[in-house]
């Protein structure tokens, strides 16, 4: 018996030990700061998925770590001394002092770049990506949105002193928009584009959600928002009054089957709904069965030969191509559809080539395909890249142009910024009238920019805003406002 | 009158030599090569300014106190202000003293006190100053008063709002301030000369823990205890998350966990080490304080300009575990934690 137990202690502390033997692997061990001294505790039994883990969470170079487990005991990369101690059953420590000298060239933003992703800074949601919403809420006069004025009204409030309203329409302004107290409430109209907006009111200067608005989502400030959609789209089925349910769905729904459910109205059910600018196609699903919208006489037969229902929104953009009436076949292609090869052939006219076609604000590349042969458009003064990279480029609903009123006789000049990642190539700004002009789509925010004159670097001599940057020359600066 | 503008011009070009020493140390614009101690990592939107202004606001007498709601910008804490017809938003950071104001937009005033300094370390530094007309925020109206002219661009590339200047406390000392970070709210109220609120219906701040403010400046220093050792730490609003000194001693360094680590490649330079992690064991009075976001830095910089020890800051990864309130005439900081926060 004592035998049997002696025995089994035996295994119990041989498993203890396999396991303590074990290269046990914990990121938040591995580091840590000693009298000026920055160790490293690193287990020379790692596996190579766990050694490239740590080198990754610490910036460790590859020829450092290579090195080390390579068993050199003092390792010179770049100008700094790495040490290597050893201690017991496969351990080693790595280190070297803790850096403490200012470097010139650093680039702040990188910094903070780094440090946010650590810390997870998410940034609100671009509102553009939304493609499709609809609105809930308690009342219906809480929020009504029609020919381009959305009108707030926030019920209550009766001894509050002062009301605004502070959204994404506003850039989250806590002064800019005062609302009016109307007796049982206060009340306010903005003239807004169709979109997506989150908002809160602000009542004698505290932060408050709209009580009658159901939608919410999480905000940067760590707190709810409402969000209201100004919308542009109704849709409308007359009839089917013993429906039990009526949804619309489309491929602005990825054709799910769950659908937006419409609601009832005295001559049948409808939805007000916001859809991005572009082109969609939809049905009606009346207790499950499926209904092209029989108030829309655009159907169109898909791939498997099922009719849809379809509907432009916003204008569209005629792209052209005059001349080339040999040609068999023109296709449009850019960055607005992926450089789809075969997806937009153009429709031929009396001079030449054309497509309407629907994008949404922003900027675009793009070719046509005359039989084959890729070209740039050549009525338009605007292209980027040289050579077979040479693209015609568009700004669709461009909302600045930068300007250069100097230099008639340079014979290039590019602007560049923080809205292309400083490409030194791809704006060649035009000349116009002894200017040179560049039109552009912007999203509302903060740029920096230069002009490059024939190779040399300039700032907007028509800007009075610049900033210091990390080369000890400085960039202009220029904010795009908010759509209103 | 005139001597008192001497003594604080006097005053001023002392506390300059020190400020341009310190910014020098991580403004691109102010850099100066001679200067090898500076943190590796400024704090945290790398400009501090510290001056013992104080700045008397105007505002409507019959108000008693009033809330000002705060914008956001990730962790920051903004305020919506007008600089005479500059209108954006203003920091509220309370790791710097008085007013500062961001060059884009104010390098075109005329700089009263520009000071070309060989100061410590024989570092040479440019401070500019300037005078503005009017600077209103909220319910409050400085008139004629002084600021300091930074760069501020890269916090607002980061952060993408336009960002005027940065405000601390020297601002509204003379209001018993609560910043309540989970409501985004400011709450000044209009304080009697023993500290006590005038506005008879809101009651008193009623704080989980109370620490007196020691000295006179508008930086708040206060206590805390890693590790079982007592440190000094500055309280600053403009900064992200907290920092603790890369050069604590064993003990407290064994509480910190060190997740992250990155050299950041400078053109043609070695690159710089940022080090973060998490303050694994702090307290603060009777309150634990478990897992806060921490980056690992030199602060010798920084103790020499606020003129004391520096062990550690505390920001944002502090300021969201409860409502705080400071008043500079009781000499008193408080703070009440939000309840569940903490075990």
């Amino acid at each position: 018996m004592k035998i049997i137990v002696c025995y089994m202690l035996l295994f119990l502390a041989f498993m203890f030990g396999s396991l303590s033997t074990r290269a046990q692997f914990d990121p938040d061990k591995v580091c840590r700061v000693d009298n000026g001294q920055l160790i490293f505790t690193l287990n020379l039994k790692w596996t190579e998925q766990e050694k490239k883990e740590v080198a990754e969470l610490f910036d460790l170079d590859s020829a450092l770590i290579a090195q080390v487990y390579n068993g050199k005991l003092a390792i010179t990369i770049g100008n700094e001394n790495w040490k290597v101690k050893k201690l017991q059953a496969n351990w080693i420590e790595l280190s070297k002092l803790v850096q403490s000298k200012t470097d010139k060239n650093i680039n702040f933003d990188d910094l903070f770049l780094v440090i946010d992703d650590w810390m997870n800074f998410a940034g609100n949601a671009t509102e553009e990506a939304v493609i499709y919403g609809f609105n809930n809420f308690e009342i219906s006069n809480a929020f009504v949105y029609s020919s381009g004025t959305a009108m707030f009204y926030l019920p209550g409030s009766n001894s509050a002193h002062k009301v605004y309203i502070s959204g994404t329409f506003n850039n989250w302004s806590t002064a800019q928009t005062p609302m009016k107290f109307m007796g049982n409430g206060w009340l306010v109209d903005l003239k807004l584009e169709p979109g997506k907006y989150a908002y809160k009111f602000i009542v004698d200067g505290r932060w408050t959600t709209d009580p009658s608005n159901k939608q919410r989502e999480m905000g940067d400030a760590g707190s709810y928002n409402s969000v209201v959609y100004c919308t542009n789209q109704l849709f409308e089925l007359n009839g089917y009054k013993n429906a039990r349910k009526v949804v619309v769905t489309g491929n602005f729904y990825d054709w799910n089957k769950r659908g937006l459910a419409m609601n009832q109205t005295s001559t049948g059910w409808s939805l007000p709904l916001y859809l991005r600018d572009g082109t969609y196609s939809y049905k009606f699903l009346v207790d499950n069965e499926w209904l092209t919208d029989p108030g829309n006489p655009m159907v169109r037969k898909d791939a498997s030969g099922n009719e849809n229902s379809f509907l432009s929104i916003g204008e569209p953009y005629l792209f052209r191509l005059d001349g080339f009436s040999t040609a068999h076949k023109v296709v449009l292609t850019g960055s607005f559809n992926g450089w789809n090869e075969t997806e937009l052939v153009m429709d031929k006219t009396a001079k030449g080539w054309q497509l309407p076609y629907v994008v949404g604000a922003g900027n675009y590349e793009y070719k046509f395909i005359a039989d084959g042969k890729w070209m740039t458009d050549p009525a338009n003064p605007f292209s980027t890249g040289t050579g077979n990279y040479e693209n015609s480029f568009i700004a669709l609903k461009a909302n600045h142009i930068f300007e250069l009123n100097a230099n008639p006789d340079a014979r290039a000049v590019i602007v560049t910024g923080s809205f292309n990642g400083w490409n030194r190539q791809e704006y060649r700004m035009k000349k116009e009238g002894g200017k040179w002009i560049f039109p552009i789509y912007l999203k509302p925010g903060k740029y920096t920019y230069k002009f490059i004159v024939d190779g040399n670097w300039i700032l907007d001599p028509a800007n009075k805003l610049y900033e210091g940057n990390e080369y000890n020359t400085n960039n202009s600066v220029l904010w795009i406002g908010p759509v209103q | 009158m005139k001597s008192e503008r001497m003594k604080y011009s006097t005053l001023f070009c002392l506390l300059m030599v020190v400020v341009a020493v310190f910014l020098s140390s991580f403004s691109p614009g102010f850099y100066t090569s001679a200067l090898t101690d500076a943190p590796p990592i400024p704090i945290y939107n790398s400009i501090r300014v510290f001056h013992t202004e104080v700045y008397e606001p105007e505002f409507d007498l019959k108000i008693d106190s009033f809330v000002i709601p705060l914008k956001r910008a990730g962790r920051l804490f903004l305020i919506e202000a007008k600089v005479d017809n500059e209108e954006g938003n203003l920091i509220f950071d309370t790791g710097a003293s008085g007013l500062v104001l961001n060059s884009t937009y104010f390098r075109n005033y005329i700089k009263t006190e520009t000071k070309n300094s060989s100061g410590i370390n024989g570092a040479v530094g440019l401070v500019e100053k300037i005078s503005v007309g009017k600077l209103e925020f909220a319910k409050l109206s400085y008139k004629n008063l002084w600021a300091d002219l930074v760069s501020l661009g890269h916090i607002e590339n980061r952060r993408g709002v336009k960002i005027l200047g940065l405000v601390g406390f020297g601002m509204m000392r003379n209001f018993e301030i609560v910043l309540d970070s989970k409501n985004n709210e400011l709450k000044l109220f209009r304080i009697d000369k023993t500290g006590k609120r005038l506005n008879s219906q809101s009651p008193e701040f009623k704080s989980d823990y109370n620490q007196k403010i020691e000295g006179n400046g508008n930086i708040l220093f206060l206590k805390g205890m890693i590790g079982g050792k007592m440190l000094n730490f500055g309280f600053d609003s403009g900064a992200e998350t907290n920092a603790i000194s890369s050069f604590s001693n064993k003990k407290i360094m064994s509480t910190i966990t060190i997740t992250r680590r990155m050299t950041l490649k400078g053109a043609g330079a070695s690159g710089r080490e940022v080090l973060f992690g998490r303050m694994n064991d702090f307290t603060i009075g009777p309150r634990q304080i478990l897992n806060m976001e921490t980056i690992i830095t030199n602060l010798a910089a920084l103790s020499d300009v606020y003129g004391t020890h520096i062990d550690g800051m505390l920001g944002y990864s502090f300021l969201e575990h409860g409502t705080i309130c400071v008043n500079f005439v009781k000499k008193q900081f408080g703070i009440r934690f939000w309840k569940g926060d903490d075990k």
